[in-house]
């Protein structure tokens, strides 16, 4: 039944040999010393203070949802650093490989990379930037702030969330691990069809992107109906739908679209997967296979993901806006019917992604409509925002520098998809870079909003403000880097350029590629504050500690939990008595947050069980890239049977009295969630005392 | 709003969960997906039919796992899934719905024997 491979397979090692660790790629090398660089000084530490334990007790086990928060964070900033490190090579491969005279370097005949290499690297640049910094990063806030805003103690599943980060987890892993153990997928973000199939992609890269994106995007739907589930049932007593804050409201309608888009993604993937393993032929070239239905498939899930992405980062910029004009959001209730209308067409809009696949003119014209009527609801929200503005009392702190920046990005962005979206125009730019640039300030819009959040909550989360100097020369390099990057990409894409090259054919362009190198210097200098920016502010963390509501002017209830935020959230459920709860209560004056008595808190105790089966989940996806079959389905055994063993645990959860809450309120010295001395234990280590 | 029940064991989902209805519900799930799999597998029907029998047997095995497995009604601890699964629907038309246009406008002009893949041609 399984297709039958060319090349070496033995039963214990499947395909893998040691001829599949590139050791002799100085570039892999490179890579391999910088990620020793980089670990040796945390495990060294880690060591040294004997942190391991606290590691695992505290953070590995945990089902605390802003601690899973933090921890999708730190994986999706580590992912975006290493897309960077990607896009940082397709920029200086383009600009060295220009023209037939251009220089050749290492392996290659131009630049310094041979095609396959440079078609990994973009692959593996889309892949990780959209699926593994963007979606986490952003899932990481949902995941923090919802439960928060909405006045819960947690999210209303807490072991299946810890299930879906180390699903997540695991995923971004087989991609990392690909690196240094075979390669990447060189067929694109998308997996350009036939190109995904055996005769033409016969080693390991394409299984590695698809049981990366099939692993992550099962842990993304079981997120999306945990976050749906939290902000359906359990919301504060008060809290009606239209008191919800809009953040709320912007991952609600995120995360319905995430429940319904992600399982096509996963039929699309099993489907090239029964191709690639079991020899069926849905989308191979010949045979009654249909090439064109994996596109349809894909961009079925594709463009409902694209609003996956940019949804939150409008609901971070409409929390961060109103908070730094000092007044409420400028047509709450509309926005709310805006940001659903969006998510509704969102379904309705894949085809533009394809108008030159050759459907009828009727076809292409019902598409073109659909996506241009998105520019409605977007549209009414960016005049929310600037009425929100418009008579505000602005502050510029750092926050507020990455909403507008957002909201600039938003107009470009939105405008050239407007652009694309017409057909005719389509056929003359259509995988050009101008979609490229399109495409980048869109999710560029998602990143300064990921930005803004981070400034905006960090101080909520950790206790402390980030420094403001280097955060404001942070913003002002990365906001200069995407000016020359995109705005030459642009220009390039209408100039002909095509995506994807290894080797640019016309010297002509050699001008603007020098201007998109200069953004990326750009850039780098922008990283190089924001890590002066995280080590000041971690050093001054004394000097920036604050109390409740460190910007004095914010609305929503998250403000209102002591600082750092104890781990049960609030001592006592607050009621809700409108909108902008936070900001209702600080106007009356009524910001005290102890009450008069406390009650027992019950709350999920800590457990190893998920971080296991991120683990043999890693395992499957790693023993099915390499056709080890007992590693991958001892993995399977591995996971059905803990998760069967897990459902007979008698775990009733841990209980904090009203005497212990009362005096970790009173003294919450010992209540953070980075300083916590006291958390739930650990489940499984009663079954050793 | 909030749910805070002490006893997982009184939870709606779990009251209503019954072996034999799920064991029933899996089994014909997968033996109508299976018969799914045998039909294509034998190529005998002609396009039409064979896509007609294939999405018949699909909405079977839908309705047995709605029904039997997950038990959907429109009890107080059920509605939500009811309906989640009922707004659905509208995408399910809209995007088979609009992959079929797509196709049936797509094939004429890019592929030389559509008539012969589509069967009747439609
Ligand atoms: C006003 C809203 C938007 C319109 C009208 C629009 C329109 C379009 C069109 C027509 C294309 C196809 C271009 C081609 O390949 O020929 C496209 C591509 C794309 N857009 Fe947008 N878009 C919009 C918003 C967004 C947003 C919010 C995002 C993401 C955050 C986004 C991300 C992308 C991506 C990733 C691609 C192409 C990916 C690829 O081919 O690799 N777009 N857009
Ligand atoms: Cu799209």
């Amino acid at each position: 039944m399984l297709v039958h491979l060319q090349g070496a397979w033995n039963p214990w090692l499947g395909r893998l040999t040691l001829s599949q660790i590139p050791y002799h790629s100085p570039i892999v090398l490179g890579a391999f010393a910088f990620a020793l660089l980089a670990a040796a000084p945390i495990v060294g530490l880690m060591t040294y203070y004997q942190k391991w334990g606290y590691l695992i007790r505290e953070w590995i086990t945990t089902l605390d949802h802003k601690k899973i928060g933090v921890m999708y964070i730190i994986i999706g900033l580590v992912m975006l650093l290493r897309g960077f490190i990607d896009g940082i090579m397709i920029r200086t491969q383009q600009l060295l490989a220009d023209g037939p005279r251009s220089a050749a370097h290492l392996q290659a005949v131009h630049g310094y990379l041979p095609p396959f290499h440079f078609d990994q690297i973009y692959s593996s640049h889309g892949t990780i930037m959209i699926i593994f910094a963007v979606t986490v990063v952003l899932t990481g806030f949902q995941n923090i702030i919802v439960p928060l805003q909405i006045g819960a103690r947690d999210m209303a599943f807490p072991y299946l969330n810890a299930v879906s980060l180390w699903l997540t987890a695991a995923g971004a892993a087989l991609v990392m691990i690909s690196l240094f153990i075979g390669d990447f997928s060189h067929a694109g973000w998308v997996g350009i069809v036939p190109l995904t199939e055996l005769p033409y992609s016969p080693g390991v890269g394409v299984d590695y992107w698809d049981w990366a994106l099939q692993l992550s995007s099962l842990g993304t739907t079981l997120g999306a109906l945990n976050l749906i589930t939290t902000i359906i049932m359990m919301r504060a007593p008060g809290m009606r739908w239209f008191r919800m804050p809009f953040f709320t409201w912007a991952t609600l309608s995120t995360q319905t679209i995430g429940l319904t888009a992600f399982p096509v993604l996963g039929v699309a993937l099993a489907l090239l997967s029964c191709d690639r393993y079991l020899g069926t032929h849905f989308y191979t070239a010949g045979l009654g296979g249909n090439l064109m239905l994996y596109t349809d498939l894909f961009w079925i899930w594709g463009h409902p993901e694209v609003y996956f992405i940019i949804l939150p980062a409008w609901g971070i910029m409409s929390e961060v806006i109103p908070t730094f004009s000092e007044k409420a959001l400028f047509g709450y209730t509309v926005m709310v019917a805006a940001t659903l209308s969006i998510a509704g067409l969102s379904w309705a809009v894949w085809l533009h992604h394809f108008f030159t696949m050759g459907a009828g003119p009727g076809v292409n014209l019902v598409f073109s409509v659909s996506t241009m009527l998105v520019g409605i609801p977007t549209g009414v929200k960016v005049f929310n925002w600037s009425l929100t503005l418009y008579r505000g009392r602005l502050r510029f702190e750092t926050p507020m520098l990455w909403a507008i920046g957002a909201l600039f990005l938003l107009l470009v962005g939105g405008l050239t998809g407007m652009m694309l979206a017409i057909p005719a125009i389509n056929y003359t730019v259509h995988n050009s870079v101008f979609v490229v640039a399109h495409f980048h300030t869109m999710f560029l819009v998602s990143v300064f909003g990921i930005f803004a959040g981070l400034m905006y909550w960090f101080p909520k989360v950790f206790g402390f403000r980030l420094d403001e100097r280097s955060g404001r020369r942070f913003f002002t390099f990365f906001s200069l880097g995407t000016v020359f990057v995109f705005a030459a990409m642009y220009t390039l894409g209408l100039m002909g350029m095509t995506r994807r090259l290894d080797y640019l054919y016309n010297p002509h362009w050699q001008a603007l590629l020098i201007i998109q190198e200069f953004g990326i210097f750009l850039y780098c200098v922008s990283v190089f504050y924001f890590c002066k920016m995280i080590y000041v502010s971690i050093r001054d963390r004394a000097k920036e500690a604050h109390g409740q509501d460190v910007w004095r002017t914010s609305r929503t209830l998250e403000w209102m939990t002591l600082t750092p935020v104890p781990f049960y959230n609030f001592a006592v459920i607050p009621v809700v008595h409108g909108r902008d709860a936070w900001a209702m209560r600080r106007d009356s004056g009524l910001t005290a947050t102890s009450p008069g008595d406390y009650e027992d808190i019950n709350l999920p105790n800590n457990t190893i069980v998920p971080a296991m089966l991120g683990a043999l989940a890693f395992g499957f996806g790693f023993g099915m890239v390499w056709r080890i079959w007992w590693l991958a389905g001892l993995s399977l055994l591995g996971i059905i049977g803990l998760v069967i063993l897990r459902s007979f645990a008698d775990d009733r959860g841990f209980t904090l009295t009203a005497a212990t809450v009362r005096r970790m309120e009173r003294n919450h010295e010992d209540t953070g969630i980075v300083t916590d001395h006291i958390s739930p234990p650990v489940a499984e280590l009663a079954l050793f005392q | 709003m909030s749910l805070h029940r002490a006893d997982p064991l009184d939870h709606p989902d779990v009251r209503n969960a019954s072996g034999i209805a799920f064991v029933a519900g899996y089994a014909a799930s997968v033996g109508l997906m299976a018969i799914a799999l045998m039909v294509t597998l034998r190529h005998e029907m002609s396009y039409v039919r064979f896509v007609i029998a294939v999405a018949i047997l699909g909405g079977l095995a839908l309705l047995a796992q709605a029904v039997l497995m997950f038990r959907l009604d429109l009890s107080g601890g059920q509605r939500w899934k009811t309906i989640s699964l009922l707004l659905v629907v509208p995408l399910f038309v809209l995007s088979i719905g609009l992959t079929g246009w797509m196709f049936h406008t797509l094939y004429p002009r890019t592929m030389l024997d559509f008539m012969q893949v589509q069967g009747s041609g439609m």
